[in-house]
């Protein structure tokens, strides 16, 4: 199937202009030049109150990827990718290194991903094209198949295929957060900076403790394309509380679930912040289920009221 | 037009008549052209006249505007549409409602201290502790939050203890939240052919 839609692709690029490719395929294109590209960005990162200007570099030095971002306001806070080991640089205390393939917090994990994987909960749509960054963009929107979560839109760079914009839209369609490219330069070789980075000798990754498999919590109702990534039993870092905890993911949003024995004082049934994370609360009995992610309230509540233990 | 027509003409240019008189006048549309004649003059002898005339400037608005193509601008939402949407998600409104009750902005920004130690049985198999974290994610912190409880006039009775005791417990799962899209690795879309764990059922 791949192959088929690789070839598909290849195909189109030969026999076609550009112009008729189709919004998956401009997706799956992007997804490969995230990877496989070199380029420094310059992007604005903005929510309901913030502004952040970020610079992001990405390169591929003996083979393997590396990756550099850095904030440029406020007190220091960086983080360097060197293959599979993400090190996080920041002002408040000794740099740590984690095992993923990814920084958190630029684009979301499923651009860089496999983008058949998020055609399971979003549909691809093409838009229209506009100037971003001095580039030609073109647009595409990931439109959720059902309106239980948000929706995005992306333009991309009709070169290259790296993102220029990525916006992040409520369902009333007001802008939850953007990411704006200022600058994006694709480059032939690898930034210094980045070489050196790998030369470097970056902290151990820190060892995780085993996670136990938690109890056998089964979703009766699970919105289109979310996928049960873990599940276990941990304590929450800041409370020491012990809790049955479930991620889930569509490759874009992700959601955790808590099981935890109710407090005292019932919790908030339903908060919002202003970054579009939503938490809701749900008491069964004499626990508390509690949901958190980047999707409306309204589906984590779906959710935490499906939640049964089988 | 008369002597007397002229005359008054001339006597409201200078400001010089009653209302009645003006009222008359205005309807009288042969007298318009002189009133513009005469102002004309006065702006002539008083050498306040600008650097072009446009003599008839309120004819050439009237006929601009009829030629104005029709505004094209956007449908605002269908109402129907609009009710949907709201009964359909309660994002918006909630944030209008946000007055009734402030967390403050340290949701998110509170330095987690230490990683517990999940599973103290298993101490000497796991090597030493996790250092000290942040659960602020690398890009965007959770900006101020506030929320509204239901029922909200029970939510009034609840001591302050209680509050910081719901806050206390909040951050903690917005904490781990955020924590946990930086430690697990299972929350990926791996990279490429191979499709992401899913625990077993």
């Amino acid at each position: 199937m791949r192959f088929i839609l690789l070839f598909a692709v290849l195909l189109s690029h030969v026999a076609y202009a550009q112009e008729e490719l189709s919004a998956k395929a401009w997706l799956d294109n992007m997804s490969q030049a995230l990877r496989d590209k070199q380029f420094k960005y310059s992007l604005v990162q903005l929510q309901a109150d913030h502004i952040r200007p970020l610079i992001y570099l990405h390169g591929l030095v003996d083979g393997q990827g590396v990756a550099f971002l850095e904030h440029l306001n406020g007190p220091p806070k960086n983080a360097v990718r060197v293959g599979d080991t993400v090190t996080f640089i920041e002002h408040d205390q000794p740099a740590y290194s984690v095992h993923t393939n990814r920084i958190p917090g630029v684009f979301p994990a499923a651009f860089a991903g496999n983008i058949d994987e998020l055609a399971k909960g979003y549909q691809f749509v093409l838009g229209g094209r506009s100037r971003i960054a001095g580039r030609p963009g073109q647009m595409i929107r990931i439109i959720p198949q059902e309106d239980d979560r948000y929706s995005y839109q992306v333009w991309l760079d009709m070169d290259s295929f790296l993102p220029l914009r990525y916006d992040m839209l409520s369902q009333q369609r007001q802008l939850i957060e953007q990411i704006l490219a200022i600058e994006l330069v694709v480059l032939k070789s690898p930034p210094e900076l980045l070489i050196e980075a790998e030369k470097q000798e970056w902290p151990p990754v820190v060892q995780q403790e085993k996670r136990h498999d938690g109890q056998n919590w089964q979703f009766k109702w699970l919105p289109e394309g979310f996928k049960v990534m873990t599940r276990d039993h941990h304590k929450l870092i800041s409370t020491g509380n012990a809790v049955e905890y479930i991620a889930l993911s569509d490759g874009i949003a992700n959601i955790s679930v808590y099981v935890a024995r109710a407090g005292s004082t019932p919790l908030p049934s339903e908060l919002m912040t202003r970054n579009g994370l939503s938490m809701v609360s749900e008491r069964v009995g004499n626990a508390e289920v509690v949901a958190v992610g980047r999707v409306p309230a309204v589906t984590l509540t779906k959710l935490a009221k499906s939640l049964t233990l089988k | 037009m008369d002597k007397l027509g002229q005359e008054w003409v001339s006597a409201a240019v200078d400001g010089e008549s009653d209302a009645n008189t003006l009222a008359e006048l205005a309807a009288d549309k042969s007298c318009h052209d002189q009133w513009r004649n005469y102002h004309l003059i006065g702006d002539t002898l008083r050498n306040e006249l600008p650097a072009t005339i446009d003599l008839d400037l309120s004819a050439r608005i009237a006929m601009a505007i009829d030629d104005e193509p029709a505004i094209v601008a956007p449908q605002v939402q269908s109402t129907t549409q609009a009710d949907e949407s709201k009964s359909k998600s309660k994002v918006v409104p909630l944030f209008k409602q946000f007055g009734q009750y402030a967390i403050a902005a340290s949701v998110a920004l509170v330095a987690v201290v230490g990683v517990q130690n999940y599973n103290q049985t298993d101490a000497g198999v796991n090597t030493a502790p996790l250092p000290v974290l942040t659960t602020r994610p690398l890009v965007g912190s959770a900006s101020p939050v506030s929320f509204q409880t239901e029922p909200s006039l029970q939510q009034q009775e609840y001591s302050n203890e209680q509050v910081a005791d719901q806050r206390r417990r909040v951050n903690a799962y917005i904490q781990d939240h955020m924590f946990q899209q930086r430690l697990n690795p299972g929350l990926e879309i791996s990279d490429n052919s191979a499709l992401p764990k899913v625990s077993g059922h």
